[in-house]
């Protein structure tokens, strides 16, 4: 399948987090919403490593090229796990202090 | 090398040392030696002299400036140990924690210092934030301290997100993660991808999230929250050593590559400069609470950094350097200042010249700094950046430095509002009780400040030694 | 490195490539819908009031499923996300077991006993400890 198609399905996943982000209002589904960006790139990084290999192996069969993509998904997986523990934790203590995990009650910090 | 690895282990220790040991004290004065020994693991990597020998495959090189800069972070942060560090201990019942995260977030400066590749800069740039998130909500009781983490990290990850986004853009045009614009190896690769558009595209993300990291205007409104709600001790850190390493890893990337951000770039950079100076200003002049006005002053004090990417040559690289150390040395004083006191207003402070001169002298120094007043380190700062500016562009960058030095004279207006509190008006200031330890660092400090405002060349000389 | 590669052929990379999957897909779909749809058809019916009940292990059921629960739990599946996904670089290396030697094997050696210390290090802290 030519690469377009993958750019623009994970554009589309991307563009789909960020208002996410930018709409909802409960801690969670923005948190949600951060991780389907990641997502995102990580489909974004494997098209491209594939993309790379297949125009390179034509001129060399036993080309390594494209497989730093693949790894950087590696790293962007670990790095959003220890975001996850982070961000939950940082939630449910907000919770157990107010209750709520609606962002529209941050405001105490606005004046 | 040294320093990456000096600091993770450092991290490790520390966590190890809460478990063993819940004397403060204790705990303290560990985290001071092993950050000695960390400034002095750095200073031997300057003389060749390294730990492992680990080949890094060019994801990382390790040059003169980068460890300048690790140099100067360390040591702010060790001055900044022996000023804060037994208000650290009071914030929470985690002691030993909060060191070893601030030694995490070291590792991540001196990955970012290093990195040549956009796999480090991604690792450099998360080991920075995820320690800070949770040193943000360290005072787990306090709703304001909760709501600055919540917003701190939903905000960091977010960039985080436009950030990866760039990287694999960038990936996506030229087949590799290497810092260098490196043209792909089959000329089929750049025609399938549209490259011309990739690569400018990728640039831009990478652009908008660092913006996000160093605090510039547009991206700007999570700072007054997040650094008005953390405990102030964290403050501290976060707006000065966090902050100057966010500007390295601009340099390193957009040295070579600003170019390439397409021809709209001479137009981006100075709209952003003037925006964070203007936003950054004109709302400090209105505070009423000194903290907070530290955190929009601090927004504009990253518009004079960021004339490090404007004019991208040897003098502002050298500014960059100089402006880090000035602009470090003095807010961690005047934070470590501020934690002593109870109230956080500008009344808060009034009379103290009378109840504590000394402490009321070096605040004084550390505020002229900040507004970049001669004889201290702050002037040089200032001059070096801007000078840099017209070096480059010459006359064409004459309106931008004017606009600069206009909003540093109003930047005069809210410094000089704290020293006139402190000298002219009356008042029975509460202040923790200080012993004299604190009192002779603080002086110390402020006289590093006026010997580098005297002699700012002495500082840029260890550059090139 | 090249083993993340092997599966694909680059000659042979089209849409009608995805064609067994598809029919794979459309084989498991039918097969499940079949399923229910014969149990539905065939088994007996006996439609009666307890069957409405909701049934949790014979007790008699009572409150909102919805209640908050004890922190442990959310602790624990935490720290079991954290080192379940550090597995992930076990994975490259696994693959790559004969051609990095022994230097790879120090290197895992080192990745494993970082784990193994912030292991002890929530042992020690007791996040793993069940009764108060």
């Amino acid at each position: 399948m030519p690469i377009q198609y993958y750019i623009i399905l994970s554009l589309a996943l991307f563009c789909i987090g960020i208002v996410g982000v930018l709409v909802r209002r409960n801690a969670i589904i923005i948190f949600m919403c951060i991780e389907l960006m990641l997502n995102a790139v990580n489909l974004l990084l494997v098209a491209f490593s594939k993309m790379q290999y297949n125009t390179a192996v034509i001129a060399n069969k036993a080309t390594t090229v494209g497989a730093e993509g693949q790894l950087f998904v590696f790293f962007i997986m670990v790095v959003a796990a220890a975001e996850v523990s982070v961000g939950l934790a940082i939630i449910v203590m907000m919770f157990r202090n107010t209750h709520s995990i609606d962002v529209n009650f941050l405001n105490r910090l606005k004046n | 090398m040294n320093a990456i690895i000096l600091s993770a282990l450092g991290g490790i220790v520390m966590m190890f040392t809460g478990i063993f040991t819940q004397n403060k004290i204790v705990i303290k004065n560990i985290a001071i030696i092993t950050l000695l020994l960390l400034l002095i693991g750095n200073l031997l990597h300057f003389y060749g002299i390294y730990m492992l020998h680990v080949d890094v495959k060019d994801m990382l090189q390790f040059n003169n400036f980068g460890l300048f800069f690790n140099t100067i972070a360390f040591t702010s942060t060790l001055i900044y140990f022996l000023l804060s560090g037994t208000d650290i201990t009071k914030v929470g019942i985690n002691v030993a924690e909060y060191f070893a995260l601030i030694f995490f977030v070291l590792c991540g400066v001196s990955i970012l210092t290093s990195f040549h590749n956009l796999l480090m800069l991604f690792l450099g740039i998360e080991i920075l934030s995820i320690p800070l998130y949770i040193l943000t909500g360290a005072d787990k009781k306090n709703l304001k301290s909760n709501e600055a983490a919540l917003k701190y990290f939903l905000m960091g990850s977010f960039s985080t997100g436009i950030l990866l986004m760039g990287i694999a853009l960038l990936y996506g045009a030229s087949g590799n993660f290497s810092i260098e614009s490196v043209p792909s190896t089959t000329s089929k690769v750049a025609e399938m991808a549209n490259s011309s558009i990739l690569t400018p595209l990728g640039l831009l993300f990478v652009f908008v999230a660092l913006l996000f990291k160093v605090s510039a205007a547009p991206f700007h409104f999570w700072v007054p929250d997040v650094y008005d709600g953390a405990p102030s001790v964290f403050t501290s850190f976060m707006a000065t050593i966090a902050k100057a390493v966010g500007f390295i890893a601009f340099i390193f990337l957009f040295e070579s590559r600003i170019a390439e951000l397409g021809p709209s770039s001479r137009i981006i950079i100075p709209f952003v400069i003037i925006l964070t100076l203007l936003i950054g200003n004109i709302t400090a002049v209105f505070q009423q609470s000194v903290k907070r006005m530290l955190a929009y002053s601090s927004i504009a004090q990253a518009g004079f950094m960021l004339f490090v990417l404007y004019s991208n040559n040897d003098i502002s690289s050298e500014g960059i350097l100089l402006y880090s150390v000035a602009y470090s040395f003095a807010t961690i004083g005047i934070f470590a200042i501020l934690i002593k006191m109870k109230d956080y207003t500008f009344e808060g402070y009034n009379g103290l010249a009378k109840k504590e001169p000394l402490i009321a002298a070096a605040n004084t120094i550390f505020l002229l700094s900040l507004a970049g007043i001669p004889l201290t380190a702050g002037f040089f700062a200032k001059y070096y950046m801007l000078l840099s500016a017209i070096k480059a562009n010459g006359q064409n960058a004459l309106w931008l430095v004017i606009v600069a030095v206009l909003f540093a004279a109003v930047s005069v207006y809210y410094y000089f509002r704290v020293i006139q509190a402190m000298y002219f008006k009356e008042g029975n200031p509460e202040i923790a009780t200080t012993n004299t330890s604190f009192k002779v660092i603080l002086l110390a400090l402020a006289a590093i400040i006026i010997f580098i405002g005297l002699f700012p060349t002495v500082v840029l000389n260890f550059l090139y030694f | 490195m090249h083993w993340l590669l092997l599966a694909s052929d680059a000659t042979n990379n089209s849409a009608y490539s995805y064609f067994p999957i598809g029919i794979q897909l459309i084989f498991a779909a039918g097969f499940v819908a079949f399923m229910i749809a014969l149990s539905q058809w065939v088994g007996p019916k006996r439609k009666t009031n307890d069957k409405l009940q909701n049934f949790t292990s014979g007790i008699a059921s009572h409150g909102d499923a919805r209640q908050p629960m004890a922190i442990k739990y959310f602790l624990v599946a935490i720290l079991f996300v954290l080192f379940d996904v550090e597995v992930i670089f076990f994975y490259p290396y696994a693959v790559n077991f004969r051609e990095l030697g022994w230097a790879g094997f120090g290197a895992v050696v080192m990745f494993v006993s970082f784990f193994l210390l912030g292991f002890i290090y929530i042992i020690k802290k007791g996040a793993l400890k069940w009764e108060d």
